[in-house]
């Protein structure tokens, strides 16, 4: 039922996605994920702000201050030292039980926005001309579809097979080098009998979203990889993978370090918006 | 390779590592793992952290091992978040911020957790090095102390006679136990008993002549304007630019004028340390070993001593109100707008004060919302708002921050608004007010947002008849209550040491509320409202209450404890203009057409001997001291000094045939010490139920000698110090006779074991020890001669 749920946000989420992010592909990297950081900050913050019991987070936070002041304050005494600590103590338990509320409330869609925006960041398009290596990955028992598979080149016009199949019996897999032919988003085709499955494949200079897998139906995979449906729990096929290129290392918009970037950028918009729409936290 | 082929793994497989979400975070728990963080960061390392982190992404992909992506997910967080927050804990502004989801709240509040035990074992480590430098390198008293620490409470005004007669009624328990565990007598206060003056000789052990304080006012020599006599606020300026290009911002230059030294600055140098709250003539705050919150003297954000506001429609009000404005203001429809005055522009004083707009919008009779800086806050008639914050813009990235309260008086038929003095924040002071300078603020994140003005208690604003009973007494109580809970943390902060903490709502409420105590009373209305008829008595109990209280708070602690109070508190029916006094003897000559103009600009300077402002002196215009003296300082003054005050010590009330004056005090006999010079040269000592009169006090001259006082204020204590000694209540037995304030800064300093510096007038008072069982303790007979230092 989880993964079926999460399956279904991830839908929901990438169908909104796929509207509110399609003006990435236009914006420069750099300014595209500051724009969003930016307007995360702010989302999460306004947020807090609803979610969360102000008056009680402004009085624990100004305890946890006023402790921290006592210390310097009052240090000629072990034993009123000792007493502020536990004070200090008790104010981060308190503070960790009333954040779990915005924390819930924010978990689920803080995790489809990173997901949705790791498409996005997180590796580049094929470049037409530029050779992957693409991977099937097979369910226990499936040495027949292993040895049957093919890629349907004819049905896969955006790339071609350079090399391969390469069956990897022993782990029930199969890759291809493939060659990206034509630029925009296709689907590659395979062919296990009469039965076709489908990945998604992301061509060219321009951003667009890249999808690194069509993942299994488990939920760390799904979590992980939101844009393609799921193969099915019985399907042969249990995901197909496209080795994309690293995007060049910035400290922007690099392969990891957007997500640095997108953290604190996020954290600077929202603590010089904090006095502006008044939040504590 | 066009058809399939089986092997095991294949060298090119090792790369086909997919760049998917799951590999930096991988790599970032790799990093923590002891494995890879032998790993340096070369190509060829790069490459086998490549494997390494291949190994763990085929687990997962071969959905072996689920789990890798959880754990490795939440260490890059707390791995990330501990970064972040190691930086933004150094700064106090961004020390809340926990990051813009709200798994950042939780991962900062594990911080918390973490960073308050690594605190806790770092201090533990670090005191026995602290305790060794502190033997090896500070002060320390000759002799044992006594008490490890002494507590003393300061009740402003408490009142001998009162008291005693309450304790014998049996209605202060615990001031009972008190005495009974120690004792409980009169304390002399000064010469003239008055809070500045009291409590500067308490805190300084000396005499006013030493200590340079002698009033509220005093006038300035060369204008003979009333200035206050213990703090000078000076506008200072300063410029920053270059060239012709210059700003130019104003600053306050705050000077304390009062001399000597307070006894905790003693203590302070043999490492004990002081907690010391609200005490007046605190301002500007001096260095101390401890903690210490300014109290009398500190101005509000106008720069004035209290100035309250009242926004109103009617049209007959006066413009003009002692210690307050008045602002008529414009109803349309339910909306009333007006302007909240704050401090003068800093950069250019002469284009008068910075404004705060703000809206009051009448929601139903009684009822209205006030929206100010851009908040809104609800207001019902007859209760005051919460503290509310309010940012005065000084130019760009520049702002001054208060606090004050708001009352709706009415909204119907005509619309009537209070808002009190507006006091330093003291989260964002505008000044110092407490030294260390954080002191302020951790009290403010300690119990919220509290009263810092100097004379907290809006007294003119119901001598002013712009407030009720019933309002004032509330700020009293509420202000109290602020107050009690910054003196228990004081004690709970302050198990080894001195605390001190002052509350002057007893001053406050005993001066506005007397004339219920007093059926002679001219200001007594006819029919006292029940509620109010024992306010004073109610106060008392309070107060009682409040030590009962702290005496359980020093139970389990070997503590000294002291209630006393700076002088005692007395009615004040009459006034008595000085000014006419003198005008009628030929001392004094006024300009008939400037006779009601304040602070003594009606007076012909040539033609004037002597002249009054202030509660209690007499100034004779000295040559050579006033810019336009004419009186000889040498033996004319004396012989002047000696006419007045045997002519105005014969004063006798025509109405009552009371003598008004019991005794008046020559300055050059009554102090020693290098500031007598600076006090008034007659010292006045009304008789009970005699005072300065209003006019007299702000060197305005009357057409009559004698005043009904119909105000509010309608007790004091600005007489005879006899009249009016305070009272000193102690946990341990206090053997010595006729105790002074004047004496408790040396018993503080030997009770430490400190030595008394020899500029201290008092003698140490004999301290005993603590009686377990009940006594039948009799209060000593009170000596009035004994009051005078």
């Amino acid at each position: 039922m989880l993964i079926g749920m999460t399956i279904w946000l991830n839908q929901i989420a990438t169908a909104i996605a796929n509207l509110v992010l399609a003006p990435l592909a236009w914006i420069p990297g750099g300014l595209s994920l500051t724009l969003l950081a930016a307007i995360t900050g702010l989302v999460m913050l306004v947020v807090i702000k609803y979610t969360s019991h102000q008056p009680a987070l402004q009085y624990t936070r100004n305890q946890i201050k006023a402790n921290l002041l006592a210390l310097s304050l009052f240090k000629d005494h072990l034993g009123v030292g000792f007493r502020v600590q536990g004070a200090l103590l008790w104010g981060a338990v308190r503070l960790l039980g009333l954040s779990v509320v915005p924390m819930l409330v924010m978990t689920i869609p803080m995790y489809l926005l990173f997901s949705q925006l790791s498409l996005w960041f997180q590796s580049r398009p094929l470049t037409v001309g530029q050779q992957t290596i693409v991977t099937v990955q097979f369910g226990a028992g499936q040495e027949r579809s292993v040895a049957a598979i093919q890629l349907n080149a004819l049905a896969t016009p955006a790339a071609m097979v350079t090399s391969g199949p390469v069956r990897v019996t022993s782990k029930n897999k199969v890759c291809w080098t493939i060659q990206a032919q034509h630029p925009g988003l296709h689907d590659l085709v395979f062919q296990v009998g009469e039965t076709h499955f489908t990945k998604e494949i992301s061509i060219g200079e321009s951003a667009m979203p890249v999808s690194i897998q069509r993942p299994p139906r488990q939920l760390t995979a799904v979590l992980v990889h939101p844009r393609e449906q799921p193969f099915a729990s019985d399907s042969p096929v249990q995901s197909i993978e496209i080795d994309y290129p690293r995007r060049p290392p910035t400290w922007v918009t690099g392969s990891d370090w957007w997500m640095v970037y997108w953290f604190l950028a996020s954290m600077v918009i929202a603590l010089l918006a904090r006095p502006f729409l008044k939040v504590h936290f | 390779m066009t058809d399939g082929f089986s092997v095991e793994k294949i060298p090119w497989q090792i790369n086909a590592n997919p760049h998917s979400l799951g590999r930096p975070l991988n790599m970032v728990a790799l990093l923590l793992t002891k494995r890879a963080r032998k790993i340096a960061l070369t190509e060829k390392n790069l490459h086998v952290l490549n494997i390494l982190t291949h190994d763990l992404w085929c687990r997962d992909s071969n959905h072996d091992t689920e789990v890798t992506l959880f754990p490795s997910l939440f260490m890059f967080f707390m791995f990330f978040m501990f970064f972040l927050d190691f930086h933004l804990l150094t700064f106090p502004g961004t020390l809340a911020y926990i990051g813009p989801g709200a798994g950042f709240a939780l991962a900062g509040s594990f911080l918390a957790v973490f960073g308050a035990l690594v605190s806790a074992i770092s201090m533990l480590l670090l005191w026995p090095i602290r305790r060794l430098l502190r033997i090896l390198f500070k002060r320390h008293p000759p002799r044992k102390p006594r008490f490890k620490r002494i507590v003393i409470l300061g009740l402003d005004g408490l009142d001998h006679k009162l008291t005693t007669r309450l304790l014998a009624e049996g209605k202060l328990p615990n001031l009972a136990a008190l005495q009974t565990q120690g004792s409980f007598q009169a304390l002399g206060s000064t010469l003239p008993p008055i809070s500045p003056v009291a409590w500067s000789t308490f805190q300084t052990g000396v005499n006013p002549g030493k200590h340079n304080i002698f009033d509220f006012l005093t006038p300035d020599e060369k204008t003979y304007l009333p200035k206050l006599s213990s703090v000078e606020i000076r506008s200072g300026s300063r410029h920053i630019g270059i060239g012709p290009w210059k700003i130019t911002w104003h600053k306050p230059d705050v000077r304390m004028l009062r001399k000597s030294q307070p006894f905790w600055k003693v203590l302070s140098q043999y490492g004990i340390f002081n907690c010391i709250l609200r005490v007046p003539i605190t301002f500007p705050p001096e260095k101390l070993h401890g903690v210490q919150l300014s109290a009398m003297c500190v101005p509000d954000l106008r720069g004035t001593q209290g100035t309250f506001s009242q926004y109103t429609t009617y049209p007959k009000v006066e413009d003009k109100k002692t210690g307050g404005e008045v602002h008529r203001v414009q109803r349309r429809g339910d909306l009333i707008m007006g302007d909240l005055l704050g401090p003068p522009q800093p950069t250019k004083p002469d284009q008068g004060s910075l404004k705060l707009p703000f809206t009051v919008r009448i929601q139903k009779s009684g009822a209205a919302v006030l929206t100010i800086g851009g908040t809104k806050y609800p207001l019902k008639q007859g209760e005051y708002t919460d503290w509310i914050p309010v940012r005065f813009r000084a130019g760009w990235g520049v702002s001054i921050q208060g606090l004050c309260r708001w009352l709706l008086l009415e909204t119907d038929p005509e619309f009537n608004l209070y808002v009190t003095p507006i006091h330093l924040d003291p989260e964002h002071p505008a000044m110092a007010i407490g030294y260390p300078a954080v002191y302020p603020i951790y009290l403010a994140k300690k119990q919220g947002p509290y009263a810092t003005l100097g004379l907290a208690e809006d007294t003119w604003g119901l001598s002013e008849q712009v407030l009720e009973d019933e309002h004032f007494l509330q700020q009293c109580t509420d202000i109290d209550r602020e107050r009690e809970s910054m003196f228990f943390d004081g004690l709970d902060k302050v198990p080894e040491g001195l605390c001190v903490c002052v509350f002057d709502g007893t001053d406050r409420i005993q001066h506005m509320f007397w004339r219920y105590l007093d059926e002679a009373h001219p200001a007594r209305p006819t029919e006292v409202p029940v509620r109010f008829q024992t306010t004073i008595e109610d106060l008392y109990v309070r107060m009682d209450q409040l030590v009962g209280r702290t005496m359980a708070r020093c139970e389990n602690h070997p503590t000294l404890l002291m209630v006393l109070s700076d002088h005692g508190f007395n009615t004040f029916r009459r006034g008595v203009d000085l000014n006419r006094w003198l005008e009628e003897n030929g001392y004094l000559v006024v300009h008939e057409t400037q006779r009601d103009q304040d602070y003594l600009a009606g007076i012909d300077w040539s033609q004037t001997k002597a002249f009054a402002i202030g509660l209690t002196g007499i100034f004779l215009n000295l040559r050579g001291k006033f810019a336009q003296g004419i009186v000889e300082p040498e033996d004319e003054a004396q012989q002047l000094r000696d006419e007045i005050a045997g002519r105005l010590a014969r004063l006798v009330d025509p109405k009552t045939n009371d003598a008004a004056i019991k005794r008046v005090y020559q300055a050059i006999k009554a102090y020693r010490g290098p500031y007598k010079e600076n006090a008034p040269d007659l010292i006045v000592g009304y008789a009970e139920g005699y005072r300065v009169s209003w006019d007299a006090a702000v060197g305005r001259t009357s057409h009559t000698l004698f005043h009904d006082n119909l105000k509010a204020w309608s007790g004091d204590h600005c007489v005879d110090p006899s009249v009016v000694p305070g009272v000193l209540f102690c946990n341990h037995a206090i053997s010595s006779e006729s105790p002074r304030l004047l004496d408790l800064a040396p018993t503080v300093l030997d009770l430490f074991g400190c030595p008394i510096p020899e500029y201290m007038d008092g003698k140490p008072l004999v301290v005993g020890e603590q009686q377990s069982v009940a006594a039948d303790v009799v209060p000593p007979p009170f000596t009035p001669e004994a009051c005078v230092a």
